[in-house]
């Protein structure tokens, strides 16, 4: 029990082409749950599956028991489900303020929308300066802390991360680790991709291995750390 | 040639413009939105005259209350239409869409020529005249360029200040990413075509006030959005207005040095060297 999100034997892919084949996953709520692996395993496949954006072919999605598979990206959205895209993905002809006002679009999240935009703004301070900018004007950081507030907005139960790290200089990068310690703090469900795997092996509870589009190697991060093959592959050691 | 002629006959142009403004508008809104060529907006445009010919002679509106209600009614075809002929092919080559929206035209026309043969109609209506200098200015003239005006203020408040309007900027940005963010996208393109085909219907409900119109007026008005579009900048609906003025100022201007019938050539001598010299339009989109 406690699960959140679940997965059930799930299979996809693009066309004809086959990604993933039969993963299960679970999170937990309340924990940080990471899912690694190298180019092309699949991990961004998998994250578009769990919200629809490419069609799961067999197997099951459940949010709190209730099975999802086949519910469109903007029901998810409503249901709680938020993921922060690869690449930011943000309305750069918008203002940093309207990203943030686009991000709280389902109806439950609008009604707590003024605090939450401050809670945006007090955890990125120079969104608040720039609010009034539009966000194709930011630098890559700064577009990466609004993709994330923008993700905060929807009231998230589960907040996803595809690669958040990904074009970011290291210090921007370890501030990106506070952020997301901070959300852990305060008990937001996380699932988050990431190709720095030390670093989110440090923050995260549990890990998922892809390898090849199949579920290799599952664990808490603590023992999945310490596996050799995850060492030798992912950390380098 | 007085002074006074030709500044009657600029002001007569540029009233013109904002009309013409709005009708690119539409055509610009949908590109801007969804990366459709709407083939079928110069058929909407004549609907939209024949929508408010209907409304007049049949059951005896007021003019400008029968543009409020084709402009309404372009809003619910809009929907319709994108429905059935534009959605299922959305992310299909562009050829695709414009065969789909060059049906829609050919059905609009083929069906309208049935109904109402190409012989030309007017609306009769007056709303007498101003005199500046020797030359006069049509009421409707100036009706019409208000209204256009009043439109183009009501879209820009609605983009800007109003959820659903910004959602629409978010979806013409980035679909995807508005999807994510629980924006109905589907829904949203719908409304989009719809606001394009009021604006292209409701354009033509003014211009029906001015100029006598057949079922195949629609073309020229078309072409006409089409040059807007590009001296404005596709997927910019401010910069449609104002490539509607230039439109204008040229239609007024060149009949004081010239024959008429070179005025569209001049217009597409400048559609040709925008396109060269600045693609982006003279004001560039967003993008």
């Amino acid at each position: 029990m406690g699960s959140i999100l679940e997965l059930q034997n799930v299979s996809s892919g693009y066309g004809e082409v086959q990604v993933l084949w039969d993963i299960s996953m679970k999170m937990e709520e309340g924990k940080l749950t990471t899912l690694i692996g190298s180019n092309g395993a699949g991990k961004t496949t998998t994250l578009r599956t769990i919200m629809h954006l490419i069609h799961p072919w067999s197997g099951k999605i459940l949010f709190r028991g209730h099975d999802i598979t086949n519910k469109s990206a903007h029901l998810k959205v409503a249901l709680g489900l938020v993921l922060v895209p690869e690449g930011r993905q943000l309305f750069t002809n918008m203002s940093i303020m309207e990203n943030l006002e686009m991000g709280a679009f389902s109806d439950k999240a609008r009604k707590k929308m003024e605090g939450n935009i401050e809670k945006v703004f007090e955890l990125f301070p120079r969104l608040k300066e720039r609010r009034n900018q539009k966000a194709g004007t930011l630098s890559g950081g700064e577009q990466q802390m609004l993709a994330i507030g923008r993700g905060m907005m929807a009231e998230p139960d589960v907040l996803m991360f595809d690669e958040p790290s990904l074009g970011l200089a290291p210090i921007l990068v370890q501030e990106l680790f506070g952020i997301v310690d901070r959300l852990k703090e305060q008990k937001l469900t996380m699932l988050l991709v990431e190709q720095n795997v030390h670093l989110a092996l440090t923050v995260s509870d549990y890990v998922y291995v892809l390898t090849s589009g199949r579920m290799e190697i599952e664990g808490p991060a603590a023992e999945v750390q310490k596996m050799d093959k995850v060492k030798k592959a992912y950390l380098g050691i | 040639m007085s002074i006074n002629t030709l500044a009657a006959s600029i002001i007569d142009g540029l009233l013109i413009g904002f009309v013409y403004g709005i009708a690119a508008m539409g055509l610009t809104l949908i590109w801007g939105v969804m990366e459709v060529i709407n083939l079928s907006h110069g058929a909407l445009i004549a609907l939209g005259m024949f929508g408010a010919l209907l409304a007049v002679q049949s059951f005896g509106l007021y003019p400008y209350l029968a543009f409020i209600l084709v402009a309404a009614f372009g809003l619910v075809l809009g929907i319709i239409v994108y429905s059935i002929a534009i959605h299922r092919i959305l992310d299909a080559p562009d050829l695709t869409t414009l065969l789909s929206t060059f049906a829609v035209s050919m059905i609009i026309i083929g069906a309208g020529t049935a109904a109402f043969t190409t012989s030309p109609r007017n609306i009769e209506f007056s709303l007498g005249s101003v005199n500046v200098g020797s030359s006069i200015i049509l009421g409707t003239k100036v009706v019409a360029a208000i209204i256009a005006i009043i439109t183009t203020v009501l879209l820009y408040l609605f983009l800007y200040r109003t959820r659903t309007g910004k959602s629409i900027r978010a979806v013409a940005n980035n679909r995807a990413a508005a999807e994510l963010m629980g924006i109905p996208s589907t829904k949203i393109l719908a409304l989009s075509f719809g606001i394009g085909t009021l604006l292209a219907m409701g354009s033509g409900a003014l211009i029906a006030t001015l100029f006598p119109f057949t079922i195949l007026s629609g073309s020229t008005y078309e072409l006409k959005s089409f040059v807007i579009g590009v001296l404005g900048g596709l997927g910019n609906p401010a910069g449609s207005l104002v490539g509607g003025l230039i439109l204008g100022f040229i239609e007024g201007l060149i009949p004081n040095f010239m024959d008429t019938s070179w005025t569209p050539v001049i217009e597409f001598a400048l559609f040709v060297l925008i396109l060269l010299v600045k693609p982006q339009g003279l004001f560039g989109s967003e993008e």
